[in-house]
């Protein structure tokens, strides 16, 4: 059952850290602040303390199902359901991540439209970027894994910049901590874990990891990492904004750099959008690869000819994407099936593993 | 000239068919004053050093005890004789200025000696990797020559040199340089395979082996390093690396080698680290300035002027408000005009060089400025930019950023900063997916090797080089005997 991979295609164990950081981190960081506040107020930043908790149980339950079985989601699911059914369900898990890809490039593109370039051409914008998303996925999964690293290091000077609107932050606005109800809190934990998935590709790049006890660590310490850059990212602006002025404010973070001022820049969004495109396209490129993968492991076609063809699948579907709401429609479809997967069916899977192992042992057994 | 043979030799007759249209073929008989033994010398005059055989073989072969054809490697008075049956090897130790003596009567035995002539110049000093301080000495076209400049300064038996022949009218000896004990035997595989897979008629230089043998052919960035410094292919190979230096050529190629290497020059050894660690993060950003620069100029020009702040952005409108171009224009034509620059200031001798340079420079920059046609300040911009590019210590590079900046200049036209993002994108997957014979191209930054990061942007001390690095893979990672490693001590112990 178990998948065998080249040792020379794996990737180190703390790599691991910047494919699960980086498919976390994505275009949810421009906008979350407003819509975990909509339901928690500005007690928002404990429901991403909750909601990142809960991403380390549900990563502690796919690392559990891994070793289990020692393969990736398809062995899970073939060890628990058979073949046929798990055929179905990677069928639903390929959609899954070009879904999940149409998201991420068409969300860029629509930010970019709505700040920088009025009348950007959807379709020419998500062929060059796709094309480049192609390369990247033929130089193998550490070319993909390479992306990713420099998708997390090379924009990370942004974070500091935050800092630039401490002398406007009003952290008077936090308070009183604990004002709003429980359930309101979970709604907004709820709200947030949308944009904290993506961890879950874990589950088909497992085989890839060379060390794989090891990996362990560093993927928690992604998921630990990722929590705190959205508290800390959450606390400034719920300290820059007043709360019905958040409201108004469809990409807070963007707005936030706006105040940057340096003597030889300003207008930092522009900067920062552009830097984007380096943190979306490493993002997209894992959302791909993973779905090639599964089809390569479920029908043992070429990623060669896959992948090209998702890709073209993926522009077709971005450039058909035309006004706000339908790009809204989308994202919080991803969403929801991603929160779902990963909050109730990814652990009932691990209940079900264990007891198919229970049984099989059972078996051999007697 | 009779022709001395009979219908056994017929290797040698056909030689002879050919080679006795050229006239610097010699086959001329003497006979032993003493025993009157006859014997033929055969040899290629040009290849040939007269006075070695004047001096070291004639006199000895006409006067001393010659009665058959073993006797001739005792009586002349040179090291490398060789007695063969293979008519074959003929040929090729005639072109390669050894002289072929033949007693008439046992034409079947064939007696060589060597009389190459020596022909080229002496030991320079480096030109293309010129340092103030450290060693002078530089390759020279001679093989022979280059293997003695790195011979002696490795002077142990663990120094391997093997020697190949390609191409196949040139001939030319490429010899593989590494350190038995210590490199990688993957790495030395692998260029035996690729040097010994080359189909290819003639080589005149290593830049030919370097194209051939790079893991991609279509990629703008060197994948060998290559030097005319003995002192640095020394100290590669010591570091596990494998060297190549090729016969007609004063540049060795060293491999695997790494992008952030290509921007390391070897007069960053000779100084403090501290210093020669400043010099390569000042080159690194020279680098990104050089590349960036003018599309961000573009960039916020076209699209983003937003983001230049209301007392810089009146300096730049009022730069350019009398110019009828698009930034994009006025960029390409003063990139263009400094790539002319170069191209005329390489293509002429230094001195007419330098006049062009001034010309250029001054004339043409000041001149286009006051006419209207490009604003001052993106002549100092790419004036610096050009001058940013040339800070790279290896030319092959240099050549490689210069070329870079135009992609970039397109895609900024096109997309503004993102344009620029994404090309960006497009560079660093290339650089991700290239590797140099086979090892990870832009190791220690991904993979991310924090033991090789000792010796990459920046340069630590010595102290801090004990281990080889890691992508050599190196049989011996440690450069010291583990013993050696001293324990640090505590204040006042």
């Amino acid at each position: 059952m178990s998948v065998s991979i080249p040792e020379n295609k794996k990737i180190s164990p703390f790599l691991v850290f910047f494919v699960v950081q980086k498919m976390q981190f994505g275009i949810g960081i421009l906008g979350f602040q407003r819509i975990i506040a909509k339901t928690a107020g500005y007690d928002a930043w404990i429901s991403i303390i909750l909601a990142g908790i809960a991403v380390h149980i549900v990563l502690w339950a796919l690392f559990k199902m891994l070793e289990t079985v020692n393969g990736d989601m398809i062995s899970i699911h073939t060890f628990v359901f058979g073949k046929i059914v798990s055929k179905i369900f990677g069928l639903f898990f390929i959609l899954y991540y070009l879904l999940l890809t149409v998201t991420v490039i068409r969300t860029y593109v629509e930010i970019v439209q709505v700040w920088m370039f009025t009348d950007l051409t959807t379709f020419w914008f998500s062929l060059i970027f796709l094309i480049v998303v192609v390369y990247i996925i033929f130089g193998g999964f550490r070319t993909v894994t390479g992306m990713a690293f420099f998708g997390i290091v090379l924009p990370f000077y942004v974070l500091a910049l935050f800092l630039f609107t401490l002398p406007y932050a009003e952290f008077d606005n936090l308070l009183p901590i604990l004002d709003h109800s429980i359930s309101d809190i979970l709604l907004g934990s709820k709200n947030m874990s949308l944009t904290v998935l993506g961890f879950e590709s874990l589950l088909i790049f497992y085989p890839f990891i060379k060390d794989q006890k090891k990996s362990k660590k560093w993927a928690h310490l992604a998921v630990f990492s990722t929590t705190m850059i959205y508290v800390y990212l959450a606390i400034l602006t719920f300290a820059y904004f007043p709360e019905n002025q958040l409201q108004k404010n469809i990409w807070p973070t963007l707005t936030m750099w706006k105040i940057i001022m340096m003597p030889f820049v300003e207008r930092f969004e522009y900067i920062g959008i552009a830097n984007w495109c380096l943190i979306i396209l490493p993002n997209a490129s894992i959302a791909l690869w993973c779905s090639s993968r599964i089809a390569k492991r479920l029908f043992s076609i070429k990623q060669r000819t896959t992948v090209p063809i998702l890709a073209f699948i993926c522009l077709i579907a971005t450039s058909l994407l035309f006004t706000r709401k339908q790009v809204n429609l989308l994202s919080d479809l991803v969403g929801q099936i991603g929160f779902y997967l990963n909050f109730f069916y990814f652990p009932l899977l691990l209940v079900a593993t264990l007891i198919a192992k229970k049984v099989k042992k059972n078996e051999v057994g007697s | 000239m009779k022709i001395p043979f009979k219908k056994k030799n017929t290797e040698k007759e056909a030689l002879e068919k050919v080679l006795s249209k050229s006239n610097d073929y010699k086959n001329i008989h003497f006979t032993n004053e003493k025993t009157k033994v006859e014997f033929y010398l055969t040899f290629i005059a040009s290849l040939t050093d007269e006075k070695i055989i004047h001096k070291e073989a004639l006199p000895y072969l006409l006067h001393g005890e010659l009665y058959n054809l073993d006797d001739v490697p005792e009586l002349i008075t040179i090291a490398e004789t060789e007695i063969s049956t293979n008519p074959k090897d003929i040929e090729l130790k005639l072109f390669n200025g050894y002289v072929l003596v033949q007693v008439v009567g046992n034409e079947e035995q064939l007696c060589f000696f060597a009389a190459q002539r020596e022909v080229g110049r002496s030991i320079g000093v480096p030109e293309v990797e010129f340092s103030v301080i450290g060693p002078k000495e530089a390759f020279v076209e001679s093989m022979k020559q280059n293997l003695n400049l790195v011979r002696k300064r490795i002077p142990v038996k663990e120094l391997v040199i093997e020697e190949l022949t390609v191409g196949k009218i040139s001939k030319t000896k490429v010899a593989i340089i590494y350190l038995e004990e210590i490199t990688n035997q993957e790495n030395i595989n692998t260029v035996r395979q690729r040097l010994q897979d080359i189909d290819i008629d003639g080589v005149t230089d290593s830049s030919f082996i370097v194209q051939i043998i790079s893991d991609n052919q279509n990629s703008p960035f060197p994948q060998l390093l290559d030097t005319e410094r003995p002192d640095r292919v020394t100290a590669s190979i010591i570091e596990g690396k494998v060297a190549i230096i090729v016969d007609g050529s004063p540049h060795a190629l060293i491999g695997p080698t790494t992008l952030v290497e290509l921007f390391s020059s070897f007069e960053d050894y000779f100084l403090n680290w501290i210093v020669s660690s400043f010099f390569r993060l000042i080159r690194l950003f020279a680098v990104t300035f050089s590349i960036l620069v003018t599309p961000i100029y573009v960039a916020t020009l076209s699209y983003h002027y937003e983001l230049i702040p209301r007392d810089l952005l009146s300096a730049l409108v009022a730069s350019r408000r009398a110019i009828p171009f698009p930034p994009i224009l006025e960029a390409l034509f003063l990139e263009l005009t400094i790539e002319l620059l170069r191209e005329a200031g390489a293509r002429l001798p230094t001195k007419v060089g330098q006049t062009i340079g001034i010309v250029g420079g001054i004339v043409i920059g000041t001149a286009s400025v006051e006419a209207g046609l490009t604003s001052n300040v993106l002549l100092i911009i790419i004036a610096l930019a050009a001058l940013a590019s040339f800070t790279t210590p290896v030319y092959r590079m240099g050549n490689t950023i210069r070329l870079l900046r135009f992609p970039f200049l397109l895609f900024a036209e096109l997309w503004g900063l993102v344009g620029i993002v994404l090309s960006f994108c497009i560079m660093l997957t290339h650089l991700i997916r290239l590797t140099s014979l086979g090892r990870p191209y832009l190791e220690p930054l991904y993979p991310p090797r924090r033991q090789d990061m000792k010796d990459a942007l920046i340069r630590l001390s010595f102290k801090n080089q004990a281990k080889r690095p890691v992508f050599l893979r190196s049989k011996h990672p440690s450069r010291l005997d583990e013993r050696d490693a001293k324990q640090k001590q505590d204040i006042d112990e």
